[in-house]
Parts: structure tokens; C-alpha cells; sequence
């Protein structure tokens, strides 16, 4: 084989993992290959190779792994605030949020969704990885009702089957576990390499708390949140103008109608309102105003 | 030469979508099959994680599996299709373990890690954390919450 032809069949190999995700199909496809005298051992080995380095630069977290960096995040917040505790809130805002997670694109996630009330005035909602939500007492007061509180929820619910959290976590850090992940004959760790691991564990951890808590996602990624929220919202039967009648409540107590505040430290605070309003105008989602959650939320949390 | 190589590339696509129609695996920490595919429908069985169930067909969301002897619905968002069989078949490296059977037979980021990482931060409150875990909505109190607020039941990422 040519230089130039490996270098083509190795783009197309490339091509071939990223819409197949499994290093292993290449490894049978070469297999055949060879047998059949199509390739020689040389090239099938070295394709073999590139392929499953390949597969190891791009694993994605499992599941299973969001959902121990999401353990520990809110852990991390955990050690920060209390649990406000008050058994009737507690289920109403998981009964709200559950119903959401259901009808989100993400439904079920390794551990599933949970949602406890934080005891700060501050007002915030934060999405762990893999979904445990918390949501301040503060936030809950600037609800006016339940569909308000639903929006709040829904876009927390989004963040989460956006994989928003993880995303934060230097890429480096990623790489660098899989490299120690991926030697193949080390099915038990050594101490060093555990230690390692445990390090960038508490790295990644690291990168979404303050995310979380300091830093905040970007424009996109909170436009995305109120898009999915919409969607979400709708499809239980909530109003979708729960979102930009509680993002507007918000702007405006902040802000005491100049643009500062809230418009400040999140600049794209306007364009989001604008966004959600246009999907909701051009889907001509109704506006829903039920006296039966007006009711149960003015008694639980109003 | 180009064109058989991009032949090649078509037929390994082609073989990684026909493997991955038999067997998929439970990636939750546990996942219900129910007796119809809707998120409310009976229980029939709990499968743990890692169950490997047989795939029979699908509609929309749903996937129609098998699992000890019981046929129903699992959500597509609690499994995930199980591609790495094929080696064995075709006389391939069946020894080695890929980057997905590494990530499933739970090497990553895991209770072992989460453990030492407490050890070394005994501040964590992962007490509170198992706490807020613990807390279920049962699924016919769920149900009844919706109905009060005169709301729809979720039919799932449509």
C-alpha cells in the first residue's frame, strides 16, 4: 500500500468509528480483510491500532461515570448549604420535577432525577450531573406559581440532558484518565494510578462546582436550557410563558428596570427572553393559567 | 483502490448497525420492563445494571425486549445497544477488552473512586447526598399529582 492510500484509508477508518462509536467493528472488518487477501497483516495491524487509540480519545463518560462526578458535586454543595427541610415542599417540588424529567429527551439517567430545596435566601437552581437538582429558598419565592416553578425545574432538567455540567471539565482531564483507563492490562489499578485518578476525579468535580456555583454556563448553553425547557413545559400541558414570566420577574427585581444586575453578570438575558418568546409565538403555544395548580401552589409554596 | 476502501468502510457501518440489533444492555442503576410502552404501564420485571436483554423490535422510544423470560418496554434512554460481541464471531480479538466493555464492566469513574476521593474529603456531606437519592415519588402518587393539575402524562421525549 501507498503512503497516500493509508492516509486515506485511515481518514475513512475515521469516518467509519465516528458513525459506528466501536474500534472493534474496524478490528472485524480488518479481520475479514486480511483473510480474505484484500490487506496485508502490516496494514490491518496498524489500521487496528489507530482505530482503537482512536476509540479511546473519544469515549464519552458513561453514565455510570456522570453519575459519581454528579454524587460528588453536590456533595460539594452539599457542604456548602442546608436542607431546607419541609416534607410537603420536598415532594411537591419533586412531583413537579419528576413529571418534567419524564417528559424531557432524557427521561432516565443511571441514578434518576431528585430534587431537594436548599436553605439560602440567595436566589439559584443548580443541576448536578446526572440529575440531582437543588433549587434555593430563595428561587422558590420569586415563583409566582406552579408553572413558574415548573420552568425553573424544566430548565435545570435541560441542563442535565444537555450534559451542560460535564462539559465544563477541562478536556485535558478527560484524556488524561482514559490514557490511565485504557492501559489494557491493568484490569486493578496500582496505588500510583489510582491516586492519579482520584486527583482528576476531584478536578472534574472541581471544574462543574464552580461552573455551578461561580462561573455559570455560557449564552448558548443557557439559551439551549430555556429552549429544552419550552419543549418540556408544553409537552405535561405547563404554560411555556411560565419561563418568560418568571425570567422577566427576575430581570426586572434585579435590575429595577435599568439594565444592570442580573442583565449584567448575565448578558444574555435579553436575547434569551427573546428567543423563548419567539418559539413560544411561532409554535402559538397558548397561555395556560389553571386555578387548580394556582391553588395547590399558593398552599405549598406560595 | 479509493473505491474499495470506502466499500470497505460502508460494509463495516453495515455490519455494526445489524450486530447492534440483537442484545442491549441496561445502563441505569436499575430499569423497569413494562407491560406496555408508556412510563406509567404495569411493571413487569426490574433488570440491574449491566442486564443484557433481547431486542425483538422498536417503536419510537421504546424498545420491545425479553429479559428472564418476560417480554415488554424499556426506554431507549435506560439502555444502550451492545456492539462489541462481534469479535468473538468473527474470530477477532475477543481477548482484549475495548474502551465500552472497560467503561461497563465499571472501570472509570467509580464507587472505588468516589471512595477514596471521600476518604481524602471527609467534609463532603455525601450523607445528605444519599439522602435527597433515597427520596421517591411513587409512581400512582405521580399520576394523581398530574391529574389534579390537569396536566398531560409524559409519553417520552417526542
Amino acid at each position: 500500500m501507498k503512503k497516500g492510500t493509508i492516509y486515506f484509508a485511515a481518514l475513512s477508518l475515521l469516518l467509519a468509528l465516528f458513525l459506528t462509536g466501536c474500534a472493534e467493528v474496524v478490528q472485524v472488518g480488518t479481520a475479514m480483510g486480511e483473510g480474505m487477501g484484500k490487506i496485508s497483516k502490516e496494514d490491518r495491524e496498524a489500521i487496528d491500532r489507530m482505530a482503537k487509540q482512536t476509540a479511546k480519545a473519544v469515549r464519552p463518560m458513561t453514565e455510570q461515570e456522570e453519575y459519581y462526578v454528579g454524587r460528588a458535586v453536590a456533595a460539594t454543595i452539599l457542604s456548602r448549604y442546608r436542607i431546607y427541610s419541609n416534607e410537603r415542599l420536598t415532594a411537591y417540588v419533586n412531583s413537579i420535577g419528576q413529571a418534567l424529567a419524564l417528559a424531557s429527551d432524557r427521561p432516565y439517567t443511571f441514578g434518576g432525577y431528585h430534587f431537594a430545596i436548599l436553605d439560602t435566601e440567595e436566589a439559584n437552581a443548580l443541576a448536578c450531573p446526572g440529575g440531582m437538582i437543588f433549587i434555593t429558598r430563595g428561587m422558590l419565592k420569586k415563583a409566582q406559581n406552579e408553572d413558574q416553578l415548573a420552568a425553573i425545574l424544566a430548565h435545570e432538567v435541560a441542563h442535565v440532558n444537555h450534559k451542560d455540567g460535564l462539559a465544563s471539565i477541562q478536556k485535558s482531564r478527560w484524556m488524561e484518565a482514559l490514557s490511565i483507563l485504557g492501559s489494557e492490562t491493568a484490569r486493578k489499578l496500582g496505588g500510583a494510578e489510582m491516586t492519579k485518578l482520584v486527583s482528576l476525579f476531584e478536578g472534574s468535580v472541581d471544574d462543574v462546582a464552580k461552573t455551578l456555583l461561580v462561573n455559570g454556563y455560557s449564552r448558548e448553553q443557557e439559551m439551549e436550557a430555556d429552549l429544552g425547557a419550552l419543549a418540556f413545559l408544553n409537552r405535561l400541558g405547563y404554560s411555556p410563558y411560565g419561563l418568560t414570566d418568571s425570567l422577566e420577574k427576575m430581570a426586572r427585581e434585579q435590575t429595577g428596570g435599568s439594565k444592570q444586575g442580573i442583565f449584567a453578570t448575565h448578558p444574555g438575558m435579553d436575547q434569551r427572553l427573546t428567543k423563548s418568546k419567539s418559539v413560544i409565538a411561532q409554535n402559538q403555544w397558548p397561555r395556560r393559567d389553571d386555578p387548580a395548580r394556582n391553588r395547590r401552589f399558593r398552599e405549598l409554596a406560595g | 483502490m479509493k473505491k474499495k476502501i470506502w466499500l470497505w468502510v460502508l460494509g463495516l457501518c453495515l455490519i455494526s448497525s445489524v450486530a447492534a440489533a440483537a442484545t442491549v444492555k441496561v445502563i441505569t442503576q436499575e430499569a423497569m420492563i413494562r407491560k406496555d410502552k408508556r412510563f406509567f404501564a404495569p411493571a413487569l420485571i426490574r433488570a440491574p445494571f449491566g442486564a443484557a436483554l433481547q431486542e425483538s423490535g422498536r417503536e419510537g422510544d421504546w424498545f420491545k425486549v425479553s429479559y428472564q423470560g418476560k417480554e415488554g418496554w424499556i426506554h431507549k434512554s435506560a439502555v444502550q445497544e451492545q456492539k462489541f460481541q462481534l469479535s468473538s464471531l468473527a474470530g477477532g480479538q475477543a481477548g482484549e477488552a475495548s474502551q465500552d466493555e472497560v467503561a461497563l464492566a465499571g472501570k472509570g469513574f467509580n464507587p472505588e473512586v468516589e471512595k477514596a476521593f471521600r476518604d481524602k474529603n471527609p467534609k463532603m456531606r455525601y450523607d445528605l447526598v444519599n439522602q435527597v437519592q433515597a427520596y421517591r415519588v411513587e409512581e400512582q402518587r405521580l399520576q394523581a399529582f398530574l391529574r389534579a393539575g390537569n396536566l398531560r402524562e409524559p409519553g417520552g421525549g417526542q
